[in-house]
Parts: C-alpha cells; sequence; structure tokens
C-alpha cells in the first residue's frame, strides 16, 4: 500500500526505468491539444503564462508552434478571459482556457454558470458554445487551501457544464480530444498530484483520432465484493487498496465514471447490482458532494440489490490544509479506503 | 434606417413597441418579471446601430428591446418572445432577445455579464481574419463592475474591434449616478485603459450615430477598441412597474422635455425634412405594426412542457 502513499505523487521523483517510454498526464493532455490545434485552425488558448513560462508545463512548445495569436498569454483578469472565451466560442472559435490554479474559478463563475453555460438555453438553441476550461485541482501537494480544492461538484451541479476528470495518460488525451470536439462548455479536472505520473497505453494512444467520449465509465478491475466508485488520484487509491484486500479474500471493484456530467449511471448501478455494496471516495467536499450524488443513484436505481448501506468518503468540510499532516487529515487515502471497505464486507 | 427620416422612424418604433408591452404587462395579459424599458434612451440605439454593417455584432443589456428594434429585427417575433410564446425568437426562453442572423446577442440577466462576452466576440472577429466589429451596451451602473474594467483592459491590451458603449441613463435602479460614480464622466476612464473616450449627447442620434461610426471605422481599421459614452436620460422607472418615489416630479418633467423623440422630430421640421403629414403617416405605420405584432403574440402558443427540457445541449 505504500506504493501509492500521496507523497509518490509530489514533483521531484525519479521516473523508474519501466515508466520511462510511457506518456505522463502532462505530456498526454499537451500531445491532444497540439493535435486538435493542427486538425482544426479555430482551436486556440488563452492563459496565464501558458505562452511564457506555462506554470505545470501543460502547454510547453504549443506557443513555439501555433504562435502568440493562438496561444494568448493574458492578463490576470479571469472574468474577462472566460468571457472572451464564451465570445470567441459564439464567434466561431474554439478556445481552451487554462487556469493556473482550478480554485481560482471561483472569481468567474457567473461567466461560466450564467453565460456560457445559459447562452444556447436562453437563446432558444441559438448559439453553441463549445469551449473548455483547464483546471489544475486536487490536493496532496502542500499547495494550501485556495490551490488544492476538488470543485467539480459545484459545476456538475449546474445545468449545461459538462465535468471530465482523467486519471491516467490514456484517458487525458482522449478525454481532451472529445472536450475540444464538443460544441458544449467543458471543465477539465487535471490533478496536479498526476501531472508527473506515467501510464502505459494501447496503440490508440498514437492515433490523432483516438477519442474517448463522454460519458463512459471505465472498470478499472473487475470484483464481486463491493464496488468503489473513485475518480483523479483516488482511483489509483482505490485500486492499491483492491490489491491489498485481495490478499484478505476481499474483491473490490474500481469504477471510474471519467466525466460526471454526462454520467455513466448505468455502469455504476450495473456494478452495484452485481457486487452489492457501494462505496463512493473523493477529494471533494462531502456536504452535497458527488459522493451523495452517486449514493443518491444508486439507492434510488438499486436499493434492492444492496446489502450493506452504502458509504462515501472525502474531505468532511474543512479547508485543504497547508501542512503536509494536516492536509493528509482530511483526504481520502488507500488505507482509509481499505479500511471502511473492510467495515462493509465484515459481517 | 441610417437617414434621418429612418432614425425618427427607429426611435417611435422603440417607444411605440415597448409601451404596447407596458401596456400588456399592465392589463396582466404577461407576466413574470416587469417591463425594462428604454423610454427616454431611444436615441442610443438607434444612432449606435445605424452606423453598423452586417456581420457586426451587438451586445445587449437588460433594457435590450432598443437595439433590437434598431437592428431589424422582426416586432412579432420580439412581441411574441416577450409574450412568453414559442414563436419568439427565443421561443420563449428569455426575454433577452437574440437574432444571431442579424448580430443580436441577447444578454442583461447578469449587469455587465455581456462585457466580457462581447470582447471574445471581437477576439473572433480579429482571428478570423474579418473586418467586423462587436459593440456592447452597458450601463452607468455595469460600468463600476470588474467585468467591465477587466474587459476594457482586455481590449486595449489585444487591439480587438469593439466599441463599449456606456448607455448613461442617470440611474442604477434608484442610485443616481452621481453617487456612484466620483469622476465627472466614465468616458474619461478610457485614459486609464489606454483607450480613446468620447462623450456624446444619448439624447441626439446624429451625435450617437456619428461617434459611434468613428468608432467602428477605427475599429474596421485595425486601430482597436473605443470607449463612448452616451448620456441619456431614462424617462420611466428602472422596470415598468417602478413608481420612481426617489425622483422629484420636476425632475421627471423636465427630463421629458427633454426627450429625444419630441426633440429630433422638432428638429427634422425645423429643417424641413418631415412634414405633419409625413410625421402622422409614420405614426400610423408603426401603430398598425405594433398591433400586428401584438395580435400575433396573442394569437401565438405558449411553449410545450416538454421544450423546457430541450436546448440546453448543442
Amino acid at each position: 500500500m505504500s506504493r501509492f502513499d500521496r507523497k509518490l505523487f509530489r514533483p521531484g521523483g525519479a521516473v523508474k526505468p519501466e515508466e520511462r517510454e510511457w506518456p505522463s498526464i502532462r505530456g498526454a493532455i499537451n500531445e491532444a491539444m497540439r493535435e486538435e490545434m493542427r486538425r482544426d485552425p479555430t482551436v486556440f488558448q488563452m492563459g496565464e503564462d501558458i505562452a511564457g513560462a506555462p506554470p505545470f508545463g501543460v502547454t510547453t512548445g504549443l506557443a513555439a508552434e501555433f504562435g502568440l495569436e493562438r496561444v494568448r498569454d493574458t492578463p490576470c483578469s479571469e472574468v474577462a478571459v472566460v468571457g472572451a472565451a464564451v465570445g470567441a466560442a459564439l464567434g466561431g472559435m474554439r478556445p481552451i482556457v487554462e487556469f493556473q490554479f482550478g480554485d481560482f474559478l471561483s472569481v468567474a463563475i457567473d461567466q461560466l454558470t450564467h453565460q456560457a453555460a445559459l447562452l444556447r438555453y436562453l437563446t432558444g438553441g441559438q448559439v453553441r458554445v463549445p469551449l473548455v476550461i483547464r483546471l489544475p485541482c486536487g490536493g496532496g501537494q502542500g499547495t494550501g487551501a485556495q490551490h488544492a480544492q476538488s470543485l467539480y461538484s459545484w459545476f456538475a451541479h449546474a445545468p449545461g457544464i459538462k465535468v471530465a476528470l482523467p486519471a491516467t495518460s490514456l484517458d487525458a488525451k482522449g478525454l481532451m480530444k472529445a472536450a475540444i470536439r464538443d460544441d458544449n462548455p467543458v471543465l477539465f479536472f487535471e490533478h496536479k498530484a498526476l501531472y508527473r505520473t506515467r501510464w502505459p497505453v494501447p496503440p490508440e494512444f498514437q492515433d490523432p483520432d483516438h477519442v474517448i467520449p463522454f460519458g463512459r465509465a471505465a472498470i478499472r478491475r473487475a470484483g464481486d465484493d463491493l464496488t468503489v466508485v473513485a475518480t483523479l488520484t483516488m482511483v489509483h487509491h482505490a485500486l492499491a487498496a483492491a490489491e491489498a484486500l485481495a490478499a484478505e479474500g476481499i474483491s473490490v471493484e474500481v469504477v471510474d465514471p471519467r466525466t460526471l456530467v454526462p454520467l455513466d449511471r448505468e455502469t455504476i448501478v450495473g456494478s452495484v447490482r452485481k457486487t452489492g455494496r457501494l462505496l463512493a471516495v473523493d477529494e471533494a467536499y462531502l456536504t452535497c458532494g458527488i459522493q451523495g450524488e452517486i449514493l443518491a443513484l444508486v439507492t434510488e436505481r438499486a436499493f434492492g440489490a444492496l446489502k450493506a448501506p452504502p458509504r462515501r468518503l472525502g474531505n468532511p468540510g474543512v479547508p485543504v490544509p497547508f501542512a503536509p499532516p494536516l492536509e493528509d487529515a482530511v483526504l481520502p487515502d488507500a488505507g482509509r479506503i481499505a479500511a471502511a471497505i473492510r467495515a462493509m464486507v465484515t459481517p | 434606417m441610417r437617414t434621418e427620416i429612418g432614425l425618427l422612424r427607429t426611435m417611435l418604433l422603440i417607444r411605440r413597441l415597448e409601451a404596447a408591452w407596458a401596456e400588456a404587462y399592465a392589463r396582466d395579459e404577461i407576466g413574470g418579471i416587469p417591463p425594462a424599458l428604454s423610454t427616454g434612451q431611444e436615441a442610443v440605439s438607434a444612432g449606435a446601430c445605424a452606423a453598423l454593417e452586417p456581420g457586426d455584432v451587438v451586445f445587449t443589456t437588460h433594457r435590450g428591446q432598443a437595439p433590437q428594434v434598431a437592428r431589424g429585427l422582426d416586432p412579432t417575433r420580439i412581441m411574441a418572445e416577450l409574450y412568453g410564446r414559442r414563436t419568439g425568437y427565443n421561443k420563449g426562453k428569455s426575454y433577452h432577445v437574440t437574432d444571431v442572423s442579424r448580430g443580436v446577442i441577447g444578454m442583461g440577466g447578469i449587469v455587465a455579464a455581456q462585457v466580457p462576452v462581447a470582447a471574445g466576440m471581437a477576439l473572433a472577429q480579429k482571428l478570423r481574419g474579418t473586418d467586423r466589429v462587436s459593440l456592447v451596451f452597458f450601463g452607468d451602473g455595469a460600468a463600476n463592475e470588474g467585468a467591465v474594467h477587466e474587459s476594457a483592459n482586455l481590449a486595449a491590451m489585444w487591439t480587438l474591434p469593439l466599441i463599449l458603449l456606456c448607455e448613461n441613463n442617470g440611474y442604477c435602479i434608484s442610485q443616481p449616478v452621481a453617487v456612484a460614480v466620483k469622476a465627472a464622466s466614465i468616458a474619461d476612464r478610457a485614459a486609464a485603459y489606454g483607450l480613446p473616450g468620447a462623450l456624446v449627447d444619448g439624447n441626439d442620434p446624429l451625435a450617437v450615430r456619428d461617434a459611434v461610426a468613428a468608432a467602428v471605422a477605427r475599429a474596421r481599421a485595425g486601430g482597436g477598441t473605443t470607449l463612448v459614452e452616451a448620456r441619456t436620460v431614462r424617462l420611466g422607472g428602472h422596470l415598468a412597474h417602478d413608481p420612481q418615489h426617489y425622483r422629484s416630479r420636476e425632475e421627471i418633467a423636465a427630463a421629458w422635455e427633454a426627450c429625444p423623440i419630441k426633440r429630433f422630430r422638432a428638429r427634422l421640421a425645423a429643417a424641413g425634412l418631415l412634414t405633419e403629414e409625413a410625421s402622422a403617416r409614420m405614426e400610423a405605420e408603426i401603430e398598425a405594426e405594433i398591433a400586428a405584432a401584438v395580435e400575433f403574440a396573442r394569437q401565438s402558443p405558449v411553449p410545450e412542457p416538454r421544450e423546457a427540457f430541450e436546448d440546453l445541449w448543442a
């Protein structure tokens, strides 16, 4: 279980020899954007420092290839930049906006939830608003309470916004391509702790048209006793927990929804019908969080299949602290996931 | 509608269309949020839109019917929208009427939110290599929103083909502009953004037209954004039901004396451009046009409940 200690996601770790050929999530997102910008001249980028000094390196090299008209460094003006993305989308472009930290979207929330998300509806379907906002998110790196949240529940709650959460390099590339080609506003949450992680990929990773459609969950591990629904880093924590529990004779299925809007309800419900138990795990705040939505879904649709009360893990509702021991205290991890599963399957 | 007579006709059509809307609201024929009327402000939209061409895009405020009419939208479909009918431009989904084909994007649910979006449209117009421009209306109240400041700076930095048109009607609901803006004018803020600014008489359609035309010409030529402040006076309340207890009778009476339609009609008559007979004929035509629009709206079907679930996703 120590393999998935959150510290392993921290920057500076050496790349293991067997992982050298695997693409990183950061590289996969970069590659997806590069290919889409080559394919479609209407795709362009806006963000702070994205051309000159990309903060997490996700846009590295794009300004050199596509120039500063299409990879636009912006002033520190989140409202104007998100609004400009909305307007550019109305004008036939496909903007991609990077926020240095996803938390900062709170500054521009009106432009997203009331303008980008609603204009098609309000105009009776006259307009399309194809835009992608990239949001580095998540804790575990000591970035502090205003740089470490996982706020997708806010936006999954609002109508008109799609929400993608890639947990592997293949998904990062395929979901980003789907996001750029989508005619609706998409929030693309990128966990900071995953940027440098590398994952094996199948040959189709190289195919510039390999798109992972939204609304299709991935079953990361098959199992019979309990279903864990998890996203981003929690997918990997859940897989580590499942591996450890297999030695104890507990068979865990891990489902990664990959997108919260649209949500692959069928796969989640189908998995719980099979296993009879549900644990939803996320870094999101528990109150009104995405974990609760998944529990509600399952209790409405598969109550009769439940052998135990469903459970959820997440931030219980405190800011994500700065000091590592405090931060570790509020976020789920493989050990807590394993403990919760044991308690649920033990009669 | 670029001629003087055309401008007068546009202003009268705005006035009469909005009056019919307010009357329908007063009769309880339509419900919901009360009408936001441009009474007294018609010269701003008429003049500004006369300086635009097809392919240019305007972004409206909550007081948006004036630019809709001025850009030539069909009064029957505007009225149908205000009646919440499915034959309306937005199919009954919003009274901020939009007609993409005529370059009118109806916004205004959130004060100032249209300004950054207009900057983005201007960016698209520029990136796509066109010489089209965007014009965004916003009020004196909106001028104090961060969205306007951020957008003005961005538009200046990126030399966007944008006209920031501040329609200063003297009041932000009940708040006089003098207690919300310390500076002598909003146009003066242009200098701080590195933009040219112009202050014009918003009750003179020709002055507005000429100021906006200069800004449009500059934008088309790649010269970037201009901030135009058009000073006008709101004659009615913030919304149609507002009794305006915060304004004196004398103030309101004086404002009516400066009514832009009254003033412009007298000016055209004095210049020999408008006879009594022609004026009466124009009014009768507009009266008939609006009566037909109201009748069309009344006869139009309301949306089906299932339509509430349509048009969210592309």
